[in-house]
């Protein structure tokens, strides 16, 4: 009876927690003319790839029409959220693999004031900052840039990676270092050298909570990133609703495309991601 | 620390200098991206900035008591509030279900985790699209499916109500955020030693008893950690609403309202100083409940 209740508990976790997405796979694999019909199949009656046809192919017919196809918006959105998470994740990493060091072995003025400030900005929401933010970006020329951006997230994601990466330092054993340092190795070596290939699967952890936040970011490159030079996908997709119609199917094959490289990462990679989060949770 | 190496020679030591150096990046792009706009948030909140009208005069709180007197903000607030009651609730008893089914589940927890996992790793923005899509009024699943087991007779227009348009925005909301919950008291649960429930079945205390006695007690801290979070994120809640139902009264949070404020309308400081108000009232509420539970649940 008890095991019974369990899998009908996992039955329903899994149905609410894939259902949707199963459900915009088969719409993004269905023919347009069947998305608008009254019945209902839960499975895909025919499949077509018309709809990914429309996001990567030059042309595409729809009905008989030949129509434009958005891959020229689309493949550069695409290119701008893969560059801009990418660079986010390694400066935000890197920054942090060193700072989060220096924070927790090393002494120097101003430091636990300076943590502390830090880490009370994580309780500072992006949109509180981001009026005056604004104005310095374009007083500094950097609205619409790569560079702009970037440092928007490094900025925002910087407190998160630093908890955790002090985390992962604080929990290894400081004879190591030490050692290294009787032996007579510089601080900055024995960092790169024997502390970092050690804390792996914690910057592993870091990159991989940066890299989503970074992906599915959407305020603010709404405001940041207002023409096709920097726009990610995230901001594309949303403005295929505003066309006169709107097409549901390429919507959602474009909503799968998003979705891809988050759902390998949790595929292949979700034990540091689980540790992670964990490690952020806990104090 | 060891400050065996720190050489005299120079006004800061060695390790000083070193420290300062491999936090300098740190404290630039915080401070000039963060903490240097908060602090002109807080004070242009007290000037009128708009970038239409000359000249930026000190006007006191007038900005603060043009926000209370605003229908639209007005009603912002209540539907913010509406969504972090609705979308809390579903996160914390969701996510203490799914929490307890996966500390339960063995050799299939890691894929179990992986999947439960996922919506949180979604964009925001996708996540809403796919719901969009589901509560579509002419051929969305929720209406298909709920004609096809009879509970309703015809196509419903679901934005239509401004009470089920605040529900349905939550439970995209919730979608997305009940796997953080689920892992936070996840983490908790596994801390709790196994020999507490031995002992009490032992002394045979039922199941409920078990969970009342042991398991909520122990994981508290856990479940405040994670109310706190879910009610900081349901109060900065804009992707779903924005893409669900645009700029619509009916829907718009808090958040939604700052952004047509300082975006749309360019009062740059009425939106400062509504996302001040707004910075506060999460994180005062998130301070309470984690003194309301760590208060309910001390041991002495």
């Amino acid at each position: 009876m008890r095991r019974l209740g369990f899998y009908l508990g996992c039955a329903v976790l899994i149905l609410w927690s894939l259902g949707p997405v199963y459900w915009s796979l088969v719409t993004s694999l269905t023919p347009p003319n069947a998305l608008v019909s009254d019945q209902l199949h839960l499975w895909p009656q025919q499949i077509t790839l018309e709809h990914y046809g429309k996001l990567f192919g030059a042309t595409s017919t729809s009905q008989g029409n030949e129509v434009q196809s958005v891959w020229p918006q689309f493949s550069r959105a695409l290119f701008n959220s893969v560059l801009t998470s990418l660079l986010a994740t390694v400066v935000t990493v890197v920054i942090a693999a060193f700072g989060a060091w220096a924070f927790v072995r090393l002494r120097f003025p101003g430091r636990d004031t300076m943590f502390v400030l830090i880490v009370a900005t994580l309780g500072v929401p992006a949109y509180t900052v981001m009026i005056p933010l604004y104005r310095i970006m374009i007083g500094a020329g950097l609205v619409d840039t790569y560079l702009g951006v970037t440092l928007i997230y490094v900025s925002a994601f910087l407190p998160l990676a630093l908890w955790l990466m002090r985390s992962v330092y604080q929990a290894m054993p400081l004879s190591l270092e030490e050692a290294a340092w009787l032996d007579g190795a510089s601080k900055l070596y024995t960092l790169v050298r024997i502390v970092l290939p050690l804390a792996g699967p914690g910057l592993m952890a870091t990159a991989i909570l940066t890299f989503l936040s970074a992906w599915g970011q959407f305020m603010v490159p709404l405001v940041f990133s207002p023409t096709l030079s920097t726009k990610p996908l995230t901001v594309l997709i949303p403005e295929f609703v505003t066309r006169n119609y709107v097409d549901y199917g390429l919507m959602n094959a474009a909503g799968i495309v998003a979705i891809v490289p988050p759902a390998l990462l949790v595929l292949f990679l979700n034990r540091f991601l689980v540790q992670g989060l964990m490690a952020g949770a806990s104090k | 620390m060891t400050s065996s190496f720190v050489s005299k020679r120079a006004f800061l030591g060695r390790e000083a200098r070193l420290g300062l150096w491999l936090s300098a990046p740190i404290i630039l792009i915080m401070g000039g991206l963060v903490i240097l706009p908060l602090i002109v948030t807080v004070v242009d909140s007290f000037f009128r900035v708009e970038p239409m009208k000359m000249g930026t005069p000190f006007v006191g709180l007038r900005n603060y008591i043009a926000l209370m007197t605003d229908p639209n903000v007005l009603q912002s607030w209540t539907n913010t509030l509406v969504y972090v009651v609705i979308s809390v609730t579903i996160e914390t008893l969701g996510g203490l279900a799914a929490a307890l089914l996966l500390n339960r589940s063995g050799s299939a927890r890691r894929w179990l985790l992986a999947i439960v996992i996922l919506p949180w790793c979604l964009p925001p923005v996708v996540n809403a699209i796919i719901w969009l899509w589901i509560y579509n009024p002419s051929y969305g699943l929720l209406n298909g499916l709920l004609q096809s087991v009879g509970l309703i007779s015809e196509n419903q227009v679901w934005f239509n109500d401004r009470f089920t348009g605040l529900v349905l925005v939550s439970v995209v909301h919730a979608w997305r955020m009940m796997p953080l919950t689920a892992i936070i008291l996840l983490a908790a649960l596994q801390s709790i030693p196994f020999t507490l429930y031995e002992a009490a079945r032992l002394d045979g205390a039922t199941p409920w008893r078990q969970f009342s006695l042991i398991t909520l007690p122990l994981i508290s801290s856990g479940l405040a950690i994670a109310l706190s979070q879910s009610t900081v994120f349901a109060f900065n809640l804009f992707d779903e609403a924005w893409i669900l139902n645009g700029s619509s009264m009916d829907t718009r949070s808090i958040m939604v309202q700052v952004y047509m404020m300082a975006f749309q309308n360019l009062k740059f400081s009425l939106g400062m100083a509504l996302s001040i108000l707004a910075m506060i009232a999460s994180l005062a509420v998130s301070a309470l409940y984690v003194l309301r539970v760590y208060k309910e649940t001390r041991f002495d």
